[in-house]
């Protein structure tokens, strides 16, 4: 049933015509310019010396708000200004752009999370910034947030640019907080503070949903659960960082980590806190009246407002125990360690520079401008729900440095596994801790690979 | 069994061994269950193409259609080929469908090239260490190499050759297998064939490049075949040795880099068919050669 | 890996025998220097790499640093060896054989005895079953992927439409595995479906005949023929199947990342991950040369079954 005859003509012509064309493209490096792709993969020249190339992990709302702003940046500099890369985000964008670096052919400017780019920092694989090169594109280091400014310095050195702060939040449906009686004259979330306060907020919530009073994602979801202990730990006094040691040892407060444990696992008893939901459940429990708190980062802004007849606000997650407090990260611009000409480090910069003027576009997408000048605008300090919550860059609190630590790494995943469990009372906040403890060891006692 | 020598093979799949299939299976109850049998081979042969199906009507909605969920883009009517457009038009697929063919080419030449030139003196020559030579080709059958990919790695790191066509090219040209394959097929050429030019004097190179390899054109081609497949679809090697976006082949493309913004649902199965495009229409020209290719030598794993 | 079918066998028309043992000296520089280029890539990217591989398993190697690192003895195999999620990988991995091996098996047989048996078109039924084997991993993780889409997807839709609860396959921690199972079991059985179908068409019809003049219903004859006779078929294509099984990587990167959570990561996925994620090279090598053992072990099984069906035969 060939659809050939024997020994077909057409297929030893195509054949022929492949070798043929395989030995023609063996042929073209030398016929070719030196930005070709084929160039560069057979003969390893450097790709688009002339443009500035820029990775990203920005998906979904963020993702549109960047593109808007590469166009702005390309409507000025040309089309042909920038070539820009979206990776999946977590872990496979963090492997490539380790691997590219090792590999000698990284972008000239990426983006790190600032919990990340400490680890890329150690492994000698990011350029350090000087003083020199933030002038050169009209910046300076008091143009930033000093709590994220202070967090990207390694030895003395900048490494990398913060861009935002992206705390983790508390969302509210306002039509439910309403009917509890929890809004002020102007329809804000009257404050909260202390546990008296919240508990008396809870209950007034779940009579008013008839379901829950709080969601926060405890299934197929790990970062979301250690972002809600590691905010309610960093409240008490006599916290301390998880790990210390880079990573050697675990020095988190025991007691007032079980205490954590155990007051997460308080608010699903009481029934307040839904135990059992994934992220886009634990959302969908405050958009539909089920619950009326939600907590995430504030990045699920995006997400409220596309949903048709929501009345949602936002604010700082409540001062429950000793002093604010709440888990954050920062979104940064970093250089990846590679031969640059002055020229091309100025264009780099100059990127970046573009890309932080833009800041507003950024912020509508929920995360604090780290770029001060943005940040202090009228524009923004008029903007909501943004301006609601942007006090929280103030006193966020980061994962602790390890190299196995940071957003999306294998101590979140470890860590907040346990915690999901103790929110879903499948395990007992002493259970928790120890299987905590426990499943860290191999990576406190592995050789730190940076 | 199918062989690689399906040139000379009677009955070969893909020839029409039908009526005499068709004679099979008679007897009490049969036409009862030929009636089942048509009726279950239709439904596998439904279920087998409505993914492909789907994927293809996907990728002729628009990309609004294609976030509303099934039911919106079973009831869409307006097709459209604006995501192939798209994708078509922004140079990272042209770039991703260029390196494939570079690196599966170039990979099909030096194993063609460098699997006869070993197989020969294996089926031809009495040497020292031809025993040792047969044994390490039948043991590198057996080695896993997608487990060696963090050593090739470090290798190719060494080698400065990260993010280069030959990453992904040379740790794919010791196909054992391919040497395995030349020597059967050696050993079954006639030697007379080569006496009269050795008489003439010709050197054993001559006789390799003149009498054997012309002789060689089926299985030249089912190792050529097979070789391009394999390392057009390779996807754990090149995602490693690639990171470069313009240097990515067809698979590192599709599975690492994302649209900017929003879900361009339509975009990404109509990058699912171009990915798979090239395949298919090689499959409708070398259909036989690919099917007794498989069968004769598994492209497994 | 590719992998040779034991049946693969050529007329010998020729002898290997007749060159004589006299030419013996004179061949061993040609015959050295034909081998040489091969040689070369052999050593280099399978024997090398392997060296290293056992080597970077003792020493703490990094990715981001030169050099092998500092010593580790035998740290990172007695790491491996209790590190639950080691074990836990090694587990999905089996699970994975466990979910694709019997569907592969039966429905490819099942597809080449019925498509055997169409006197026209079959042409069509290989292309359906056959052609998705030879597509792109990434192509078929974007097809399925987006037919297990929560909510909106094809599976979602259809499961509404028989009055079923929809099932979020790939982000269910106790169903990811089985959407993976299902698109490798669409994306790979036509490698079975064409063994079988060679191996049928080996089967003598004369049997068939014989068998319905005595009055054996065509149950029968597949009972007592044609399954006996494809008897190595069958094992060849579990045996395979277990092989292909355990160096899974694709279809796992590509629909889940080894989740949600860790519930579909395998052992590639945890190597990788090791290796490339973690930067610990030395563990990762301490890893793969466990699954390398693990491999290899099977492999000699199935040598010695090959053998002993030979011997039988």
């Amino acid at each position: 049933m060939s659809a050939l005859p024997e020994g077909g003509v057409r297929r030893r012509t195509l054949l022929r015509g492949l070798f043929a064309g395989a030995a023609a493209l063996g042929a073209a490096p030398l016929l070719s310019g030196c930005d070709s792709p084929i160039a560069a993969g057979l003969v390893h020249t450097q790709l688009d010396t002339s443009t500035v190339a820029f990775w990203n992990l920005f998906g979904g709302g963020d993702g549109a708000r960047l593109q808007t702003m590469l166009n702005s940046y390309t409507a000025q500099n040309g089309a042909n200004s920038l070539t820009a890369a979206t990776f999946a985000w977590g872990d496979p964008y963090y492997t490539k752009l380790t691997l590219a670096t090792v590999g000698g052919q990284p972008p000239d400017v990426a983006v790190s999370h600032l919990t990340r780019m400490q680890n890329l920092a150690e492994a000698d694989l990011l350029t350090p910034i000087t003083d020199g090169m933030l002038a050169s594109a009209g910046l300076a280091a008091s143009d930033f947030n000093q709590n994220a400014w202070a967090n990207q310095k390694r030895a003395g050195q900048n490494f990398a640019i913060p861009l935002d702060t992206h705390p983790f939040v508390l969302f509210y449906n306002v039509d439910v907080c309403e009917k509890a009686g929890l809004l002020d004259g102007n329809g804000q979330l009257k404050p909260i503070r202390g546990v008296d306060q919240w508990e008396a907020a809870l209950d007034a919530a779940k009579k008013a949903t008839g379901a829950h009073a709080v969601a926060s994602a405890s299934v197929g979801d790990y970062a979301t659960p250690w972002r809600f202990f590691q905010t309610l730990y960093s409240q008490m006094d006599g916290s301390t960082p998880f790990l210390g040691d880079s990573g050697r040892s675990i020095t988190v407060n025991q007691d007032l980590a079980r205490k954590t444990l155990a007051y997460i696992q308080r608010m699903s008893t009481q029934g307040w806190l839904a135990p059992t939901a994934d992220y886009a459940g634990a959302e969908e429990l405050m958009f539909t009246g089920k619950a009326a708190f939600y907590l995430e980062g504030e990045w699920e802004l995006t997400t409220a407002q596309a949903v048709k007849g929501l009345k949602f606000g936002m604010a700082p997650f409540p001062q429950l125990f000793d002093r604010k407090a709440a888990q954050a990260d920062s979104h940064t611009f970093v250089l990846p360690k590679k031969d640059r000409t002055p020229e091309e480090t100025q264009r780099a910069m100059g990127f970046i520079a573009a890309m932080l003027k833009q800041s507003m576009t950024w912020a509508q997408g929920g995360h604090i401008p780290a770029y001060l000048p943005t940040l202090n605008s009228s524009e923004y300090q008029k903007l909501e729900p943004q301006a609601s919550y942007s006090e929280v860059a103030q006193y966020t609190h980061y994962d602790s440095l390890a190299w196995y630590s940071g957003s999306g790494s294998v101590f979140e995943n470890i860590v907040g596994a346990q915690i999901a469990l103790v929110q879903q009372r499948l395990a007992s906040p002493d259970a928790g801790l120890a299987n905590i403890n426990s499943q860290l060891s191999p990576y406190l006692h592995a050789a730190n690979p940076l | 069994m199918a062989t690689i020598q399906t040139a000379r093979s009677r009955r070969s799949i893909t020839s029409a061994a039908a009526p005499a299939s068709n004679t099979a299976l008679n007897g009490k109850g049969a036409r009862g269950f030929r009636a089942a049998a048509a009726v279950v081979l239709a439904l596998l042969a439904v279920l087998w193409l409505l993914p492909t199906l789907w994927a293809i009507k996907t990728s002729l909605s628009s990309n609004a259609t294609a976030s509303l969920g099934a039911p919106a883009i079973l009831s869409d009517t307006q097709l459209t080929g604006h995501s192939y457009t798209a994708l078509l038009g922004s140079g990272d697929l042209w770039n991703w469908y260029l390196s494939s063919a570079i690196t599966s080419a170039l990979t099909v030449i030096l194993t063609v090239a460098f699997a006869s030139m070993a197989a020969y003196p294996l089926s031809r020559m009495q040497f020292r260490g031809r025993k040792l030579v047969f044994l390490l080709v039948v043991a590198g059958i057996m080695v896993p190499t997608q487990v060696l990919v963090v050593p090739v790695f470090r290798e190719l790191a060494g080698l400065g050759l990260l993010n280069t066509y030959w990453s992904v090219i040379l740790p794919q040209v010791p196909a054992v297998v391919a040497v395995f394959i030349f020597k059967q097929f050696f050993d079954g050429i006639p030697r007379e064939l080569e006496e009269a030019a050795r008489v003439d004097g010709a050197s054993y190179w001559r006789i390799y490049w003149s009498v054997i390899m012309p002789l060689s054109r089926p299985v030249v081609s089912a190792v050529g075949i097979l070789t391009f497949v394999t390392v057009w679809n390779n996807l754990i090697l090149p995602l490693f040795t690639l990171s470069n976006p313009k240097l990515m082949t067809i698979p590192v493309g599709l599975a690492t880099v994302q649209g900017s913004y929003g879900q361009r649902l339509a975009d990404i199965q109509a990058s699912a068919i171009l990915g798979a495009l090239p395949l298919v229409i090689i499959y409708f020209f070398l259909q036989r050669r690919i099917v007794e290719g498989v069968a004769g030598s598994g492209l497994k794993g | 890996m590719t992998t040779i079918t034991p049946g693969l066998r050529i007329p010998r028309t020729g002898s290997t025998t007749s060159a004589t043992a006299r030419q013996k000296p004179r061949q061993s520089r040609p015959a050295w220097l034909f081998i040489a280029p091969f040689a070369i890539v052999y050593l280099a990217f399978l024997i090398g790499p392997t060296l290293y591989m056992l080597v970077a398993s003792v020493f703490n190697t990094s990715l981001v640093q030169s050099g092998f690192g500092s010593f580790a003895g035998l740290g990172n195999y007695a790491e491996m060896l209790t590190r639950p999620d080691f074990w836990s990988a090694m587990w999905h991995t089996v699970q994975f054989t466990l979910y694709t091996t019997p569907p592969l098996v039966v429905l490819g047989f099942v597809m080449a005895v019925l498509t055997n048996r169409v006197g026209r078109g079959q042409w069509f039924f290989r292309l359906a079953f056959f052609v998705p084997f030879i597509l792109p991993s990434a192509s078929i993780a974007l097809i399925w992927s987006f037919i297990f889409t929560p909510n909106t997807g094809l599976l979602n839709e259809l499961q509404s439409f028989l009055g079923l609860t929809p099932t979020p396959v790939l982000a269910d921690p106790a169903w990811a595995m089985a959407g993976v199972a299902a698109a490798t079991v669409w994306w790979t059985i036509g490698f079975n479906f064409i063994l079988y179908l060679a191996a049928l068409q080996e089967i003598p019809r004369e049997l068939y005949e014989a068998a319905a003049v005595d009055g054996a219903t065509p149950w029968q004859q597949i009972r007592f023929i044609t399954i006996p006779l494809l008897g190595r078929t069958t094992t060849l294509v579990v045996l395979l199947q277990i092989i292909a099984s355990l160096k899974i990587f694709d279809q796992i990167y590509l629909m889940t990342s080894g989740g949600p959570g860790q519930s579909t990561d395998v052992a590639l996925t945890f190597i990788a991950n090791t290796a490339f994620t973690s930067d610990r090279v030395g563990a990762a090598s301490a890893a793969s040369v466990l699954l390398f053992i693990v491999i290899l072990l099977i492999a000699a099984v199935r040598q010695l079954i090959t053998r002993a069906q030979e011997a039988r035969a």
